[in-house]
């Protein structure tokens, strides 16, 4: 600790960013509205949809990895089972959507606590490996438990029907998505500003400190691996609710490993360096990229810009792309600061 | 656990912390060998002895980071009950009644400094996740009566002002402060501190010794500390207990302890061995 003595300390900025969120979302609402007089395209609503569902997934990412300091390869196996759990539910069953909203939530989540159990009880790192495996064997099954999964031709479920009677359309379920990213913004914001936020960033800052002023270690790690796996079904839900079709082979390590590359690339420990994250991975390459010459040809560049982005970003803004937008704020406070001690 | 009902008579009304016989030894290293002293209410406690003495996995022992080879830990709780320390979860300790500091400063970077304090009073916390999530008032009133005691906490250390700032980037002595901080937020019984002194500067030092006997009076605690510096620890405490090689040298008063041939061996050495 004694390296940092020199370093200027930093102020914490406390007041809440309720007002940011909203503001967000409104704006996020008037997408399909702009899609309707032509000013996006068609096709990129459905970018930037699944853009919120991950990150909605990447939030719970963050929430295990940034303030529980545990490393989930599982994200996609747990996102995969809310799809196909909904699909089942409402396209099978014809359950309605909030019950089956609520099941394909807590089924995920109950296997992630008994996952938990077994690989939280030795060490943090053991969860990365038994949440690969167990993502690995979810993905088997989706392939194998036909009866249910439809196998490889994958599953389709229609757009959600509101307590029964209001059938969403494309719009009104993109509207949907951003309602439920907001909420989920305040509900991360909250936890992680809470006793219980305090205490998995001591866990993860310090196990000794967390032991001695009382935190179970193994009980905190549990709730938040649940919450994680919460995060990643309810995207699993929304997704096949507006995608309306899953399949076994979107759910891989490779996705689980994207959603890494979201909060590494975007802000590890930030709300909306999260989102911000989400629109850069899965964004970036699809909005922009895609529609360059000659680079847009390039088959696989998403995974280049990808592998290239984190590398830069962990040389050059270790705390993710977020601080950009930090240090600017910092240095139009700075700059607003200098101008009043000059009239003064 | 089983030894702890018919030993709980022996301790007498104005013990809070007896430990009798306790050892461990890592591989043939007997880092503490069968130590046995006891510490009374209001009392300020010294452990003192050269490097690698044993002080700190004595501590460790006391609360359960590591677990003791042999011997009992017994402690007067906050509910009046005399307990056996150990077999309990190193989490458990704090519900007792007995909080410590650590020797190089186990504080969260990432959290402002009232945050890191109030991590302090997490026992007392008891609103449920949904509560907490969406700030229903439970979780809401908890949360504002805790940052208010904490607010006083860190006015008596003198750090309201720096309250809102990040923990990472302030100097070590504050740190040192905001450890003891956290501890004030849990109504202790017995607060351990481990080397409360190092890197402090004299005046700081000096500082130190007045708010350690102030806390003491305040909170009505015992305290037990480690430190190198000696004239810290024959200052501050009413009774010392010098320690080598893990076994014990002698207990007494800090005039006593100074006056003892085999504490001033093993501090100075002798010219024969």
């Amino acid at each position: 600790m004694n390296k940092q003595e020199n370093k200027q300390a930093v102020k914490v900025k406390s007041n809440s960013p309720y007002k940011q969120y909203l503001l967000f979302g409104l704006l996020l609402l008037l997408i399909p509205a702009l899609v309707k007089m032509g000013v996006i395209k068609y096709s990129f609503l459905t970018i930037i949809a699944s853009i919120l569902i991950y990150a909605i997934v990447a939030l719970g990412v963050n929430l295990l990895v940034g303030y529980s300091g545990l490393v989930s390869l599982g994200t996609a196996g747990f996102m995969g089972m809310g799809t196909y759990l909904a699909a089942y539910f409402t396209s099978d069953l014809n359950l309605p959507f909030e019950i089956s909203l609520v099941i394909s939530v807590a089924v995920p989540m109950i296997i992630g606590v008994l996952t938990g159990l077994v690989s939280l009880r030795i060490e943090g790192y053991y969860l990365a490996i038994a949440t690969l495996a167990i993502s690995e064997i979810l993905r088997k099954v989706f392939v194998e438990f036909d009866v249910v999964t439809n196998g490889f031709s994958g599953k389709d479920a229609d757009y959600p029907k509101l307590l029964g009677t209001f059938e969403l359309n494309r719009d009104s379920t993109f509207m949907l998505i951003v309602v439920i990213l907001v909420a989920v913004m305040f509900i991360t914001h909250n936890f992680i500003n809470s006793y219980t936020g305090r205490a998995l960033s001591t866990m993860r800052g310090s196990e000794a400190a967390a032991q001695a002023m009382g935190i179970n270690i193994y009980r905190y790690r549990l709730l938040s691996f649940a919450v994680a796996v919460g995060y990643a079904a309810l995207g699993g839900v929304l997704y096949i609710h507006f995608i309306k079709y899953t399949y076994p082979n979107a759910w891989t390590l490779l996705f689980s490993l994207n959603m890494l590359a979201v909060i590494i690339i975007g802000g590890v420990r930030s709300i909306p360096g999260t989102i911000l994250g989400s629109f850069i991975v899965f964004g970036v390459p699809d909005l922009i990229l895609k529609n360059l010459p000659v680079i847009g040809e390039i088959d696989g560049l998403a995974y280049v810009f990808n592998g290239v982005l984190i590398i830069i970003v962990i040389l050059l803004y270790p705390a993710g792309l977020i601080q950009f937008w930090h240090n600017l704020k910092m240095k139009i406070a700075k700059g607003r600061k200098g101008k009043e001690g000059n009239n003064a | 656990m089983h030894n702890a009902t018919h030993e709980n008579k022996s301790m007498a009304d104005n013990v809070v912390l007896k430990i009798d016989d306790l050892s461990i030894a890592f591989g043939g290293l007997k880092a503490v060998d069968a130590l046995t002293f006891d510490i009374k209410e209001k009392e300020i406690f010294g452990l003192i002895g050269p490097n690698g003495a044993g002080k700190t996995t004595a501590f460790n022992c006391i609360t359960q980071f590591y677990k003791p080879d042999r011997g009992i830990v017994q402690f007067r709780t906050n509910k009046g009950e005399v307990e056996n320390l150990v077999g309990k979860k190193p989490h458990e300790i704090i519900r007792k009644g007995l909080v410590r500091t650590f020797q190089n400063v186990e504080l969260i970077r990432e959290l402002s400094v009232i945050d890191n304090v109030l991590v302090g009073s997490h026992i007392e916390f008891h609103a449920s996740v949904l509560s907490q999530i969406f700030k229903l008032p439970k979780a809401r009133k908890e949360e504002a009566k805790f940052r208010q005691q904490a607010e006083e906490v860190l006015r008596y250390m003198g750090l309201y002002d720096i309250k809102d700032q990040l923990v990472a980037g302030q100097p070590y002595g504050v740190l040192k402060k905001i450890e003891l901080a956290r501890t004030l937020m849990c109504e202790p019984k017995l607060i351990i501190l481990d080397e409360p002194a190092a890197g402090l500067n004299d005046s700081e030092t000096l500082a130190l010794t007045a708010i350690i006997r102030e806390i003491r009076d305040k909170y009505n605690c015992a305290i037990l500390l480690v430190e190198h510096d000696m004239r810290f620890v024959t200052d501050l405490c009413d009774r010392i207990c010098a320690i080598s090689f893990g076994k014990l040298l002698a207990v007494g008063t800090p005039q006593e302890i100074q006056a003892n041939e085999q504490v001033q061996t093993a501090y100075l050495g002798k010219g024969d061995e």
